[in-house]
């Protein structure tokens, strides 16, 4: 019906229509109905990605290579295949500023090195321009990100129909939805760094306006402020990798626009890696880029926002965990392969973060006591296993990184949703005060059992095919050298973390005697259907995507056709076998700690005090979350209140006092003549006279 | 008459006719009379300034006073203008009653003891015989206009 075109632009306007129109209208003219534009501009987003992935996917088995091979010398035969496949839309011409930098020298080889594809203006010391336009790309990467963001935020705006009933802000609900939704689709599928920077923001501007929802409430305030400010620092850093890769490659574009230089991601460099520039320029551009990535999916150093956002509303943490926010760091990190395949030490760097994150996040959510934060510790380190997978450096490593994103994605939803679904039965969130639940809400219950068992890593649950890759993918280096052993070691000591602290979460909330906190009153009872239906449909995908995907193979041998994936410098290598031996490991470890949870938290608990107070200091460390807030809080936040102390002294003394003298300086002056003013015209008259008198004097006196 | 004499006797009196306008306008608090004084200032310089036209027998001197004469025409209006207004304001023409636009914190006029004035028989002025409809006077009017 339509073509690739118009789809790639209606998936974006759809969302962003709808939060215009529900911004707008929303509180008067839809009232309680407030969600209709909403979700049938989500729904339709999804209608249109569909066909997207499936003509993406026709057209990249027809006219892409998924393994480009070496060019030797930059001889590109005739008819070739492209590197990958992709198609752009290019709508408008956002800015342009004439003559802005001095050709760098790897744009100026692109014009001789690539067979001519890419036509240099002028030559070496050529001022270059500075344009940025406005391009929406159509490759395997975006459509399957396309697609899994829309179907989870259709899913997550359905459950909020139920979930946010009856809030005085349902309307500016479904509008920040819509337009996170808008934002999050922008940023996979522009095709250029600073258009990614600004959806990269506007992302982060979505989920401070969600997270802090509910601003009345001092601590949804704070925590919406916490993920914007942590989240600054971690774009500052991609800022700066965004400058660094212009002043290097002389272009931010993806793609190759004819007549101008080589895209950084386009099919010239792409096709002969020898264009990338190496050294410690690319091991700073990784970093650079990394530091941005670490904010965004909430990484080792900056991950400190993600538990505080569970202070929003339920679904806009699904929504936050699952789709539109934390998967773009590690989007952006698959865009980037080529760039981070220049650097090992950038590789390494990232495969160390996200190890450490993953082992850390996943031993503090061992003792949370809020369902929703063993949640967030369980995306954290969840991500974590991404950048592992993502930083191991081999092909099959990275399809497992966006694999297990993908499988992550249905499963971590399903999760947030069924929390949610608790909590909006039992009014609190705090496992201590509840448990029990499974004959309560039995929907509930069955789904929120699919979601662990994915998460855990149970065969034949999504989580476990992911994860095994991941596994796999570590396994096949670890040999190589001490580092990717302890990677794969740490990798399966998570697996088992995970598989502990899931179920842990699971037998506390479902199992046990039944417990309803009182507040929750006529709540306690199933969820209505529009919370419960969600559920049941994420549910089917947490128990089939991973399956259906491995025995088809269809999501790797797709995703390799993306053109940052098809890039010749990868190290060739089988994506898609299957490592019984990896597997069995992992699946041994997952059920000792499916296990451990049960033999733990089934019954009177008198083992889990025990192991508490043996292991005191370790216990304390993950309780206390390894003390990150109070460590930033001594480091940066006192001496940074302290600054802006002295600076408000300073201008409250120092510059008002300065101000305040230029303006005491006019009536000083006016005071003296003041005394003059004495109301008496005849004194006026007799001062003219005496001026006079004085003028005529001084004239006489000269002559 | 020796023309250098002659001379003389005008500035003498221009330069009395300035003189007295100058101490009229010093001394005296009627608006109106001071404005008077003021008037008479002018003269005085006109006449200074016909007397020098003649005698260097030049016609600017005259010109001059012309100049004079208009620009007084104009004065007056206004001054008028501003007397009445200033009187219609106070219902007073003494120009101390506008001693409080001084500035702030400074010292108020002190009115000196105005001598009393001496027993003069009231005039006996001619009544006209009262014709049509009698206009409302204002009382307190009147006993200002009284005594202009």
């Amino acid at each position: 019906m339509f073509d690739l075109d118009t789809l790639m632009v209606l998936i974006p306007a759809l969302p962003l229509a709808a939060a215009i129109v529900t911004a707008i209208f929303g509180k008067h003219v839809f009232g309680q109905r407030a969600h209709l534009p909403t979700v049938i501009a989500l729904i339709g987003s999804f209608l249109c990605s569909v066909p997207v992935l499936f003509e993406v996917h026709r057209q990249a088995a027809e006219h892409g290579s998924s393994l480009a091979p070496e060019h030797g010398g930059g001889s590109h035969e005739a008819g070739a295949k492209s590197v990958g496949w992709e198609h752009t839309v290019n709508l408008w011409r956002w800015l342009h500023v004439d003559s802005v930098l001095a050709t760098p020298p790897a744009a100026y080889e692109t014009g001789h090195v690539a067979g001519q594809p890419v036509k240099l203006p002028g030559s070496w010391g050529t001022r270059l321009p500075f344009d940025i336009d406005v391009t929406l790309r159509a490759d395997p990467l975006t459509a399957i990100m396309l697609s899994m963001v829309t179907f989870i935020s259709s899913l997550v705006a359905i459950y909020s129909i139920g979930y946010m009933h009856g809030d005085p802000g349902y309307w500016r609900f479904f509008s920040y939805i819509s337009l996170f939704v808008f934002s999050m689709t922008m940023l996979v599928s522009v095709s250029n760094f600073v258009l990614l920077y600004v959806f990269w923001e506007a992302v982060g501007m979505c989920s401070y306006l969600l997270v802090g929802f509910w601003y009345e409430k001092p601590a949804a305030a704070a925590a919406g402020k916490k993920a914007f400010l942590v989240n600054r620092v971690g774009d500052f850093g991609f800022a700066l990798g965004l400058f660094l890769i212009y002043v290097t490659y002389g272009t931010l574009n993806f793609h190759d626009v004819p007549g101008e230089l080589a895209g950084v991601l386009g099919q010239t460099r792409l096709a002969a890696h020898s264009l990338y520039v190496g050294g410690g320029v690319a091991t700073a551009i990784g970093l650079l880029l990394l530091v941005g990535a670490c904010g965004k999916s909430a990484q080792f150093p900056l991950h400190v926002w993600l538990p505080d956002a569970m202070e929003g509303p339920t679904p806009v943490s699904a929504l936050i965990h699952a789709a539109t926010m934390v998967t773009a760091g590690v989007y952006m990190v698959t865009r980037c392969t080529p760039l981070y395949f220049q650097s090992v030490v950038a590789q390494d760097t990232v495969a160390a973060i996200g190890t450490f994150t993953a082992l850390m996040a996943g031993i503090i959510a061992l003792t949370q006591t809020d369902l929703k934060r063993v949640l967030a510790y369980s995306t954290i380190s969840q991500l974590g296993y991404m950048f592992l997978a993502l930083g191991i450096g081999t092909l099959p490593g990275i399809c497992a990184g966006m694999f297990h994103l993908f499988t992550h994605a249905f499963f971590k939803a399903l999760l947030f949703l069924g929390a949610g679904s608790v909590m909006h039965a039992m009014q609190t969130i705090d496992m201590r005060r509840f448990g029990g639940l499974r004959r309560l809400m039995p929907v509930t219950h069955w789904t929120f059992l699919f979601g662990c068992l994915a998460l855990a890593g149970v065969f034949p649950w999504a989580g476990f095919w992911s994860k095994d890759a991941i596994l796999a993918a570590a396994h096949s280096r670890a040999h190589e050298s001490r580092l990717f052993e302890i990677l794969y070691w740490s990798g399966m000591v998570t697996a088992f973390l995970t598989a502990l602290y899931t179920f842990r979460g699971y037998f506390l909330t479902f199992h046990g005697p039944e417990r309803v906190p009182p507040e929750a009153g006529h709540h306690a009872h199933e969820s209505p259907p529009a919370i419960t239906i969600p559920l049941t449909i994420l549910a089917v995908c947490a128990l089939g995507v991973g399956a259906y995907f491995e025995y088809t193979h269809g999501f790797v041998n797709f995703l390799l056709f993306t053109p940052s994936l098809a890039f010749t410098g990868l190290p060739a290598a089988d994506v898609d076998k299957f490592h019984m031996d990896v597997a069995l490991v992992s699946t041994a470890v997952a059920l000792s700690g499916v296990g451990l949870a049960a033999f733990l938290y089934l019954g009177d608990q008198r083992q889990t005090a025990w192991l508490a107070s043996t292991l005191r200091p370790l216990y304390n460390l993950s309780y206390g979350k390894f003390f990150f807030d109070q460590i930033y809080n001594v480091a940066f936040v006192w001496p940074l209140w302290l600054l802006a102390q002295l600076s408000s002294l300073v201008d409250r003394w120092l510059i008002d006092g300065l101000v305040n003298l230029v303006g005491k300086i006019p009536p000083a002056c006016g005071g003296v003549v003041r005394t003059l003013q004495t109301g008496m015209v005849q004194f006026y008259a007799l001062a003219m006279v005496l001026g006079v008198l004085v003028l005529l004097a001084g004239i006489f006196w000269k002559s | 008459m020796d023309e250098a004499a002659l001379l003389q006797n005008y500035l003498i009196v221009g330069a009395l006719l300035f003189g007295i306008g100058l101490i009229g306008l010093f001394s005296r608090r009627n608006m109106i009379v001071m404005f008077l004084a003021a008037e008479m200032m002018l003269q005085g310089v006109s006449v200074s300034f016909v007397a020098w036209g003649r005698y260097h027998n030049d016609w600017g001197g005259q010109v001059l006073v012309i100049f004079i004469l208009t620009v007084a025409a104009c004065e007056a209006a206004i001054a008028l203008a501003l007397v009445l207004a200033l009187y219609q304001r106070s219902g007073s023409l003494d120009i101390a009653h506008w001693h409080r636009l001084r500035e702030e914190n400074r010292p108020t006029y002190i009115d000196l003891e105005v001598p009393e004035a001496k027993d003069v028989p009231a005039h006996a002025w001619p009544h006209l015989t009262p014709a049509g409809i009698e206009p409302p006077i204002d009382r307190e009017e009147a006993s200002h206009r009284s005594h202009v």
